[in-house]
């Protein structure tokens, strides 16, 4: 009886060790970062950011009434360089359109920043922010780069793209939030982490 | 003789110094344990505790306590900015958390799916006291074995187990790689039918001189043309006509198109003629081509005969819609009659 009942025991506990260690291993490898961001669907935090050349900062609320987009970026980001002629044409088409684009420099200084702008070229009617600190890459809880955020009229954050996106899925994302849809988040490649770190 | 009560005073002095050992060590525990819980810990404390609970977002399983990353640090400067403000331990992560949500802890939460997590432990050490407990009851009990069918069975299915929580993790991995199901990526490139002209304006900026980009120009270009609005269709056909990557039924439209504008918008009768050229150039057989060059060559250079021959040719074609047909035959009836174009 206690022969059998141990034995019993001893497959039980095994099988649930191996199970365990089956989920515990697939999860080596995965990005804790690709979660829902739990901004969806609530008010977009506030900032007032001074643009990279300095100035009077610029504040969301400043805003509201518009479609914002915002986007972290940084010259060492590779997939942000892949993106950019697609945010900046997305900013031009959409200009006077009641849609604004908000770049906001991640873990970068200013003039690096600028120098990038000077050569990846800038939307005139785009807006280019400093985040000193990170206080915004922090409330909006960025992992990585590129992570780009779309705030609806009303000032809800209804959409986010994790990775590189292109003209297509910006400006159709609008399109949607336009037609009041809420269109979530997006998983669309990989992101980058400063080198040193 | 004499060791009696010198014994006796030794055993008396051992344990009496063993009761203030315990004693001093129990008191010195409760008056730490006093001042831990009673003593307002120092803001520094507070926000290295906090630091040591919040994994660094750009790291590989570090708090920010303990990770150099600047982004570490710039949270680690956040957290001191609220614990000065006077923000409570739980009110400071709830709102990180509410930024990065969960996945920013570095002790999983003892909620939901990661509760399992905190109470494997214990269940394992319940499991381990009931063995040791039966074990004890039953020390040298040998049984029998089990039937050779259960033995086979039970290793089986511990393996059914393992294979198919595999397959399953496997399944929800490959899964999340291959892309999402749903969200902004999800949008069906292939129907533009809910492409707002902006967005397409967009895509064709982003993408100029890709091969591709051609499709969305002449689809762009053709919402125009159908609102009348040449001055915006026409740089779009024109990069089409001109593309080199583009297909030759992609030209013909595109050469078609700004022929019909041009006579259509400017008048420009030889311009128009010369574009429906290139455009059979490319395409003799193009039905459009010919159509629209009969219709300027009756119209705009009253050559009747060259817009019969034409009107005729495009009869031939048998593959010729019978509404289209039964239209160039009434306009060639039209041509014959001398009768002035609409």
């Amino acid at each position: 009886m206690s022969g059998r009942f141990l034995r019993w025991v001893g497959y039980g506990i095994a099988a649930i060790a191996v199970a365990f260690a089956v989920v515990l291993a697939s999860r080596f490898g995965t990005d804790p970062g690709l979660v829902d961001s739990p901004l969806l669907g609530e008010p977009a935090p506030a900032f007032a950011l001074s643009p990279l050349e300095g100035g009077e900062p610029v504040a969301l609320e400043e805003l509201k009434g518009d479609i914002v987009i915002v986007n972290f970026f940084a010259s060492w980001c590779l997939q942000c360089r892949a993106e950019h002629a697609a945010l900046t044409s997305t900013a031009d088409a959409f200009a006077g359109q009641g849609v604004t684009l908000v770049q906001i420099g991640y873990q970068e200084s200013p003039p690096a920043s600028i120098d990038y702008l000077e050569l990846a070229g800038r939307s005139e009617s785009a807006l280019y922010l400093a985040d000193p600190g990170s206080r915004a890459a922090i409330a909006y809880g960025v992992f990585g780069i590129p992570e780009t955020f779309f705030i609806d009229e009303e000032g809800i954050v209804v959409g986010k793209i994790i990775g590189e996106s292109d003209a297509l899925v910006l400006g159709a994302t609008i399109d949607a939030i336009k037609r009041g849809e809420r269109p979530g988040q997006s998983v669309t490649g990989d992101t980058s982490q400063r080198p040193e770190d | 003789m004499s060791d009696g009560p010198h014994r006796n005073l030794e055993r008396s002095m051992s344990e009496r110094l063993r009761n203030v050992v315990t004693v001093t060590v129990v008191a010195v525990m409760a008056v730490t344990l006093v001042t831990l819980v009673v003593t307002d810990r120092s803001q520094p404390d507070r926000v290295q505790s906090i630091g040591q609970r919040i994994k660094c977002p750009v790291c590989q399983g570090e708090s920010i306590a303990n990770s150099p990353s600047a982004m570490a640090r710039d949270m680690m400067d956040v957290v001191a900015e609220k614990v000065a403000a006077g923000e409570t331990d739980d009110a400071i992560i709830d709102e990180l958390l509410g930024s990065f949500s969960g996945a920013v802890l570095l002790d999983p939460p003892a909620a939901g799916s990661t509760l399992v997590l905190w109470l494997a432990p214990a269940i394992a050490l319940m499991l381990g006291v009931v063995v040791i407990v039966w074990w004890r009851k039953h020390p040298t009990e040998h049984r029998p074995s089990p039937r050779p069918r259960a033995r086979r069975i039970v290793p089986i299915a511990l393996l059914a187990v393992a294979f198919g929580t595999i397959v399953v993790v496997a399944g929800s991995f490959l899964q999340d790689r291959a892309g999402p199901a749903s969200g902004v990526a999800a949008i069906d490139t292939e129907n533009l039918d809910d492409v707002s002209n902006e967005t397409m304006k967009a895509v064709i900026a982003a993408n100029a001189g890709h091969p591709e980009v051609d499709g969305m120009r002449l689809a762009l270009a053709q919402r125009y043309f159908d609102a009348n609005d040449y001055r915006l269709a026409f740089p779009h056909y024109l990069a089409v006509a001109q593309s080199p990557d583009a297909t030759d039924t992609q030209a013909v439209t595109a050469l078609v198109r700004l022929g019909w504008m041009a006579w259509d918008g400017n008048a420009e009768v030889e311009t128009a003629l010369e574009l429906f050229d290139e455009a059979l150039a490319i395409d003799e057989g193009s039905v459009t081509a010919r159509y629209l060059k009969a219709q300027v060559l009756w119209c705009g250079a009253g050559d009747l005969d060259e817009a019969e021959t034409l009107m005729q040719d495009i009869l031939i074609d048998p593959d010729l819609p019978v509404d289209s047909r039964e239209q160039v035959r009434r306009e060639i009836e039209a041509i014959r009659a001398g009768t002035a174009c609409k």
